[in-house]
């Protein structure tokens, strides 16, 4: 078993639209499609809604990680089935798929192409204190390495036998013990270890900083910006206006 | 020990990591049955790609690999790991349980064994490797050197026929380096295949009969270790430098001692130096 899917969060360099468009517009855009995620449960709007997010995706050429980061999935989508179908319906389990994987993915493209270093600078300019936008997006540049590090757990413990699928829900969750364990303590020790680095570099010691670039807020930016806002005005008119909008919105699987 | 039958074979190995990275390029190697071999080289010349070939945790791109004249390509990790053991760098990477006789036992629990057999190979490798002390104590409360101890105790313990260490002296004090020397003395007696991926060259100049040499994914040079480390080219293209008595060597020979001799081991150099101090102190 790899734990590749995880590197479907890890920043890559490329030139396109996407990479290109500021950190605060991807940013809106992961909270916009999330909150579009968030206002059905109805099967062929969340459709429609993750449909539109393919595109971004083929434009920002992030196809091969954006496959990885929903093939990921694939264990709790199975849990999601099982549940929803066994307490509600095979239809709400569906629904619920597509909210999952519209909202993963619009944080995996987020993710993908956001640079860590401008991700600080976007929450300073949005007045966050600079320790909480500097934790931030330390955070996001640790998801590869964390992502590295359960890799290496995972290899470690094979090489002793460890076998991650075992029959059985019990021995399921039992089993991810040897490799949650070990990766909280690192993790840990690396947050330690980081806030000590941090100190003898005297972090924190005055409350204002300049940088060494900054970022601005581009035409192509505003433009993406007034597309997101139309996308959630739509969206929410569709919401409030479902019952006189066409029979096939409301589709479900018979029952 | 050695005996002549290759325990490993490899043959045309390629692996590409799924990022485009070719760790590994036309890899082609036989390892004998109770042989002691150091694999050293720069980072990301394709040691530890090599060594997790071997029990399955990457499978190449192309090529076979052969262990005890079967080919590996079908088989699970679960499977492998019962006979080649690979001991990672960082031991806190597999320690998890609530004691240090625990973290044994866990590793045991995947081989065929009853409970009172476990009890038994238990308290054989707690006292075999000192840890009999700490059985009760939580492996994340031991220091890097015990807990090195622990993660080679827990691989140790299920005996594999080949036994892989990753950067076994890394962080270690002398008297943990003496502790390992000793236990590969003594695993070597029970005839086990050691393979050891290190950068101390001082450590594989003593003690390495044999050194593979990488670079770029690629085997560059292979065969006495004495033969590879005095190589100045090989070492300068490899990140390396040269064992401190063949610098010795060089600076003596600086100096005008035209007597010595190349590729000396420790004990020759003494020799050698408690000669020339004789003749001197002889003259006065």
């Amino acid at each position: 078993m790899s734990l590749e899917f995880l590197n479907a969060f890890k920043f890559m360099k490329k030139k396109t639209f996407v990479h290109n468009l500021d950190p605060r517009v991807k940013l809106l855009f992961s909270i916009i499609y999330t909150i579009s995620a968030m206002l059905f449960v109805e099967i062929i709007p969340l459709l429609l809604i993750f449909l539109s997010l393919i595109p971004i995706v083929l434009y920002g050429k992030l196809f091969k990680q954006w496959i990885k980061s929903v093939r990921g999935l694939s264990i709790l989508i199975l849990f999601i089935i099982l549940l929803n179908t066994l307490f509600i319906s095979l239809s709400f389990a569906i629904a619920m798929i597509l909210r999952i994987y519209i909202m993963v993915s619009a944080f995996s493209i987020f993710f993908l192409t956001v640079d860590p270093n401008d991700l600080a600078l976007s929450l300073i300019s949005m007045k966050l204190p600079y320790e909480f936008a500097f934790s931030f997006s330390l955070a996001f540049r640790f998801v590869p390495t964390i992502a590295n590090e359960a890799q290496n757990i995972l290899d470690a413990q094979q090489s002793r036998g460890y076998e991650l699928q075992k029959k059985g829900l019990i021995n399921q969750i039992k089993n991810l013990f040897p490799l949650l364990i070990p990766l909280i303590i690192c993790s840990i020790k690396r947050a330690f270890n980081v806030a000590e680095a941090l100190e003898s570099r005297a972090f924190g010691c005055r409350k204002t900083r300049t940088f060494y670039y900054n970022i601005r807020y581009s035409i192509k930016d505003w433009i993406f910006t007034l597309y997101l806002f139309l996308f959630l005005a739509f969206i929410i008119f569709i919401r409030i206006q479902f019952n006189i909008l066409p029979n096939f919105l409301m589709w479900s699987l018979p029952v | 020990m050695t005996s002549e039958i290759p325990i490993i074979m490899m043959r045309d190995i390629d692996y590409i990591y799924p990022n485009g990275t070719e760790a590994l390029k036309k890899i082609n190697l036989n390892i004998s049955k109770g042989e002691l071999v150091g694999i050293m080289g720069k980072n990301g010349a394709g040691k530890t790609s090599l060594i997790r070939t071997l029990n399955g945790l990457i499978k190449p791109t192309q090529g076979n690999i052969y262990i005890e004249n079967e080919n590996i390509s079908s088989k699970s990790i679960a499977n492998l790991s019962e006979k080649v053991g690979i001991i990672f760098q960082n031991p806190f990477h597999q320690l998890f349980a609530n004691s240090v006789e625990d973290e044994i036992k866990f590793s045991l629990k995947s081989i065929s064994l009853d409970k009172e057999k476990i009890q038994i190979r238990t308290d054989h490798i707690l006292n075999q490797f000192d840890l009999e002390k700490y059985r009760t104590r939580s492996p994340l409360n031991l220091s890097g050197g015990e807990s090195k101890k622990l993660a080679i105790a827990s691989i140790i313990c299920r005996d594999p026929d080949i036994i892989v260490f990753d950067e076994p002296t890394l962080g270690q004090d002398a008297k943990e380096i003496e502790f390992f020397i000793n236990l590969i003395k003594n695993e070597r007696k029970r005839s086990k295949t050691i393979i050891i991926i290190t950068h101390n060259i001082e450590f594989a100049y003593e003690y390495l009969p044999r050194t593979i040499l990488m670079a770029d994914g690629q085997i560059i040079a292979d065969g006495p270790t004495k033969e590879v480390l005095n190589n100045e080219f090989l070492i300068s293209n490899t990140s390396l430098v040269l064992p401190q008595i063949q610098q010795f060597y060089f600076a003596l020979l600086e100096q005008g001692f035209q007597e010595v001799v190349d590729k000396m081991s420790k004990t020759e150099m003494i020799n050698y130096l408690r000669n020339i101090l004789k003749k001197r102190y002889s003259k006065i």
